[in-house]
C-alpha cells in the first residue's frame, strides 16, 4: 500500500470507530442541542413580541417583523461550538490509553489526531442543521432567499472548526478530558459579550467595546445580514474573515500541540 | 540473531521539578524462541525499559536492538516485528470485542476480509468467542488482559513484549494467561514479560533477569540463579530474642528476618544435627530448624537486601531502623 493511500484508509477506520463511540453515548449530544434550541424557543417566546411582529415600523424594529431570523443565527453558533466535542474525544482516548496503544502501531499520527476532528465536523453540521431545520419550521425565512441557510450553514461550520481546534490544543495541553470540557465555557463570554438578543447598536459602554473585539459579535452579523437585511458583503466578508481566522489560530495551536503530544519523550 | 540485544540503556526522566534516573544501566539479552522475565518491584524500571526497547520512548544512553534492527533509528520496522500489551492498557470500553480486534486488524494493513478471518481466529485463541459481541466495559480483569494479548498478537509479531500482563488477577485467570503465553512461546513467539511475582518468572520465563531502582542485579535462568547462593539455606526460628542475639554470634554470617536466622551452607540438611548441638551446648533454644533448597525469593534477598513481597514495607523498616 503505499504511504497516502494507507493515510487515508488508516483515518477512515479510526473516523468510523470514533463515530461508533459517539453513536453509543446518544445521551451526550442532548445538552449542546437543548441548550441551542432553547435560545430559538425561549428568545422568541420572551423578546419575539417586543422586537418582532408587533414593533413592525417602530424604531426597535431591527427584527424586520421576523425576531426568528435574528435570533437563529445565536442558536446556530451554539450548535457550531459542538465542534469542542473534538478534544473531548481525543483526551478520553489519551487517558485511556488507546492514544498510546495507536502510537505503538505503524499508524500516521496525522490519523490519530485528525478522526476526532472529522467527527467534530460531522457533529458542528449535523447539530447545526437541526437547528436550522427547526428554525425553518416555525418561520425562519431568510430574506435573500434559501441560499442563506447555505451561508449561515458554512459560517458556522467554520466557526465550530475554531472550537474543535482549540479544544484540542487545551485537551492536550491539560492532558485531562476536564481541561477539554473547559474550553467549552469559552461558549459563554463568546455568546453574551456579544450582540447576542439586540444589534450592537443597541449596546452600551463596555458591552459595546468587548462586542467589538469578540469575534463572535462578526459571525453573528454575517449571519444576521443574509437572514435579515440582505446581501451586505462587507458584513459578511468580515463574518468569514473573523470565523476564519479564529479558525486558523486554533488549528494552527492543535498541530503544534499535537506535534508535542506525539514526539517521543 | 538474538531477539533483544540491550546494552546498557539508560533513561533519564528531566523536569521542572526534579531528574529521575529511572533506568541507569540494563543489559541483556535475549534469545529467539524463548520467555525473558524481568523481574523487579515496583518502580524498578521495568516499564520504562519496555517502552525504551518497543521504541515508545527515547533512549538517554546505550544502545537496544530487536532482531538487530537498531531501536531508536528505525523505529517503524521495530514495530513492525514486535507486539506490545502496555501496562496501562488502551482498552476501548464502548467497543465489543470482535470490534476492537476488527478496527485493529483494518489497522495493521489486513483487508476486510482476511480482518474477519483473522478477528474470529484471535477471538478463538484467546478464548473470547462467546464474549465478542459484548461491550468491553463489561469484560473481567482477566478477560480484558486476554483482549490486551491478543490485539498485540494482530500482525503475527515475532517478538512479544508483556508488560506485567497478569498484575491484579486473581490465582484462576493468572494460570489461564499463563498456559496461553507458554502456547505462544511453543509457537516460537519470543517473549519479553516483566513481573513484581517471583512465582510467575519461576514459572513461566526460561530466563530472569532481576532489576532493581534501575540497575539489573542478576541474571540467569531460575536453576541458575538458585545455585549461585551456593547451597542450602537452612531457617533457624527462635522464641526469644536472647536466643536469637546468641545464635547469631555462635553460627555466623547469617541472615535475620523477624524471629528467624538464615544460614547458606553445602549439603545443608546433614549439618543440622551439628549446629543444634552448638547451640544447645552455649544454652540457646531453637524453636524450630529446617533445611530446604534455595527459592527464587532467597536470591532476590541475597541480590537486593530484602525480600520482594511487601518490599515497600522492608525498605522503610530498614531505613527507619538506620536512623
Ligand atoms: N514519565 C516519567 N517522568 C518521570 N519519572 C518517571 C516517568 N516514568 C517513570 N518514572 C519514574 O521512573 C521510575 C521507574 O518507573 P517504571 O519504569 O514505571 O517502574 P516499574 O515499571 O518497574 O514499576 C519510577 O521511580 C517512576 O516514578
Ligand atoms: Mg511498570
Amino acid at each position: 500500500m503505499n504511504q497516502n493511500r494507507s493515510f487515508i484508509v488508516q483515518l477512515q477506520i479510526l473516523t468510523k470507530r470514533m463515530l461508533l463511540r459517539v453513536i453509543r453515548r446518544p445521551l451526550a449530544e442532548l445538552p449542546n442541542l437543548i441548550i441551542s434550541a432553547f435560545f430559538l424557543f425561549v428568545y422568541d417566546g420572551a423578546l419575539g413580541g417586543v422586537f418582532g411582529g408587533t414593533a413592525s415600523g417602530t424604531p426597535f424594529d431591527f427584527a424586520k417583523g421576523n425576531f426568528i431570523n435574528f435570533i437563529l443565527p445565536v442558536s446556530i453558533v451554539s450548535a457550531s461550538l459542538s465542534g469542542a466535542a473534538s478534544g473531548i474525544y481525543l483526551v478520553e482516548d489519551i487517558e485511556s490509553g488507546v492514544f498510546k496503544r495507536y502510537q505503538s502501531m505503524p499508524i500516521s499520527r496525522w490519523a490519530i489526531i485528525l478522526a476526532p476532528m472529522n467527527v467534530g465536523a460531522l457533529r458542528v453540521l449535523l447539530q447545526s442543521g437541526l437547528i436550522l431545520l427547526i428554525g425553518i419550521i416555525i418561520g425562519a425565512d431568510p430574506v435573500v432567499g434559501n441560499i442563506g441557510f447555505l451561508v449561515v450553514l458554512s459560517v458556522a461550520f467554520i466557526w465550530g472548526m475554531g472550537f474543535a481546534g482549540y479544544s484540542v490544543a487545551a485537551g492536550i495541553k491539560s492532558g485531562s478530558s476536564q481541561g477539554a470540557q473547559a474550553a467549552t465555557f469559552l461558549f459563554f463570554p463568546a455568546i453574551f459579550l456579544a450582540p447576542t438578543f439586540v444589534p450592537r447598536e443597541a449596546l452600551k459602554g463596555w458591552l459595546e467595546t468587548a462586542a467589538a473585539y469578540n469575534p463572535t459579535t462578526y459571525v453573528i452579523e454575517a449571519m444576521r445580514a443574509v437572514m435579515v437585511d440582505g446581501w451586505e458583503l462587507d458584513v459578511l466578508f468580515r463574518g468569514y474573515l473573523a470565523a476564519g481566522l479564529f479558525a486558523a489560530l486554533t488549528l494552527t495551536l492543535a498541530v503544534i500541540s499535537a506535534r508535542k503530544a506525539t514526539e517521543k519523550a | 540473531m538474538l531477539a533483544v540485544d540491550v546494552k546498557n540503556i539508560k533513561k533519564t526522566f528531566i523536569s521542572k521539578q526534579d531528574t529521575v534516573e529511572a533506568v541507569k544501566d540494563v543489559s541483556f539479552q535475549v534469545k529467539q524462541g524463548e520467555i525473558f522475565g524481568l523481574l523487579g518491584p515496583n518502580g524498578a524500571g521495568k516499564s520504562t525499559t519496555i517502552l525504551m526497547i518497543t521504541t515508545l520512548l527515547s533512549i538517554t544512553g546505550g544502545k537496544a536492538s530487536v532482531l538487530g534492527i537498531d531501536v531508536a533509528t528505525k523505529d517503524k520496522e521495530v514495530r513492525k516485528k514486535i507486539g506490545v500489551a502496555l501496562q496501562d492498557t488502551g482498552l476501548d470500553n464502548l467497543l465489543t470485542g470482535k470490534e476492537l480486534f476488527f478496527t485493529t486488524c483494518r489497522l495493521w494493513g489486513y483487508s476486510k476480509k482476511d480482518s474477519e478471518v483473522r478477528t474470529n481466529q484471535l477471538l478463538e485463541l484467546v478464548g473470547l468467542s462467546e464474549a465478542a459481541d459484548r461491550r468491553v466495559k463489561t469484560y473481567s480483569g482477566g478477560m480484558k488482559r486476554r483482549l490486551d494479548l491478543g490485539l498485540s498478537l494482530v500482525h503475527s509479531p515475532e517478538i512479544l513484549f508483556l508488560d506485567e500482563p497478569t498484575t491484579g488477577l486473581d490465582p484462576g485467570s493468572r494460570r489461564v494467561l499463563w498456559d496461553e503465553i507458554k502456547r505462544l512461546r511453543d509457537n516460537g513467539v519470543t517473549i519479553i514479560l516483566t513481573t513484581q511475582y517471583l512465582e510467575e518468572a519461576d514459572e513461566l520465563a526460561d530466563r530472569i533477569a532481576i532489576i532493581d531502582e534501575g540497575l539489573v542485579v542478576a541474571e540467569g535462568t531460575s536453576d541458575e540463579l538458585k545455585a549461585g547462593i551456593g547451597g542450602d539455606v537452612i531457617t533457624f526460628v527462635f522464641e526469644t530474642n536472647d536466643d536469637l542475639e546468641n545464635a547469631k554470634n555462635i553460627l555466623k554470617n547469617t541472615v535475620q528476618e523477624k524471629n528467624e536466622l538464615r544460614i547458606t551452607v553445602e549439603d545443608g540438611a546433614s549439618k543440622i544435627p551439628g549446629y543444634i548441638k552448638d547451640l544447645s551446648s552455649n544454652g540457646v533454644e531453637v524453636s524450630s530448624v529446617s533445611a530446604s533448597k534455595p527459592t527464587l525469593d532467597d536470591v532476590f534477598l541475597e541480590v537486593t537486601g530484602y525480600r520482594l513481597e511487601g518490599s515497600e514495607d522492608i525498605k522503610k523498616v530498614q531505613e527507619e531502623s538506620k536512623r
